[in-house]
């Protein structure tokens, strides 16, 4: 499965793509901004793989002028709820901190909204990483109420939202 | 248009970056306030006061504050 649009393509993750992802998961530069910053063996690559390879989940390998940049996901989708939970990282340097992140962005979030018919992403930010908070919030993402204190922060993106921030974004391209 | 006035613009996009420390020869992606959201910030200055139509691929190709300044100069 692969989506195009905006110079990026997303191609879906598939289990031969499975170590590059945990080599990249595995680097101190993307590691320090997760959740779950130990280190991950190719058993527990495999365990997570075969977990998430279902139509809940969808993981995406970006690729940008035929190089593979980084990965971008919607997770844990509830279909009755129509909600489910984004997640990127960029991998590659030269294309790390650019527009790069928001056209690929705007890509997750179009077949978010668009092809699963979704009206609520989530996202799980850790309170240190202003870069993605700013990142989300340029979307639409708001922060839930009462969370001062907590390190993991949950954010939500309502459909409305996006569709507003996408078309002030969409025109810089 | 003028260098010293597109580093001015340019330095303007920072919050928490000292605006003193940017030169034409700054290299902006050294610097730690540096993001995609500054990138696209730089995009939509450089579109508004310029007329210019930045690309990523530009933001990607400089080094410096100097070689965004000779793009958005040739495009004028």
């Amino acid at each position: 499965m692969k989506i195009e649009n905006y110079g990026v393509v997303l191609t879906r993750l598939t289990e031969e793509k499975i170590e590059l992802v945990r080599n990249w998961r595995n680097d101190p530069k993307i590691s320090q901004y997760m959740e779950f910053k130990e280190y991950i063996t190719p058993e527990m690559q495999i365990n997570w793989f075969r977990r998430i390879d279902n139509e809940n989940n969808f993981y995406f390998i970006i690729e940008f002028e035929k190089k593979e940049i980084g990965l971008i996901n919607v997770r844990d989708i509830d279909y009755n709820e129509k909600v489910g939970e984004g997640g990127i990282f960029i991998y590659d340097d030269d294309c790390l901190n650019s527009d790069l992140s928001f056209r690929v962005g705007v890509l997750l979030n179009d077949f978010c909204f668009e092809t699963l018919k979704l009206e609520k992403l989530k996202a799980h930010i850790l309170n240190n990483n202003k870069r993605a908070i700013q990142f989300n919030k340029m979307f639409g993402y708001k922060i839930v109420d009462g969370q001062d204190d907590v390190n993991n922060q949950l954010y939500y993106l309502l459909r409305s939202d996006y569709i507003e921030k996408k078309e002030r974004i969409i025109r810089l391209f | 248009m003028e260098l010293e006035k597109f580093v001015a613009n340019f330095a303007a996009q920072f919050d928490e970056t000292d605006a003193s420390i940017f030169t034409a020869e700054t290299k902006f992606r050294d610097v730690e306030e540096w993001s995609s959201i500054l990138a696209l910030s730089l995009i939509a200055m450089v579109d508004e006061e310029y007329d210019v139509k930045l690309k990523g691929d530009d933001i990607r190709n400089s080094q410096t504050v100097n070689d965004l300044y000779e793009i958005v100069k040739s495009r004028k």
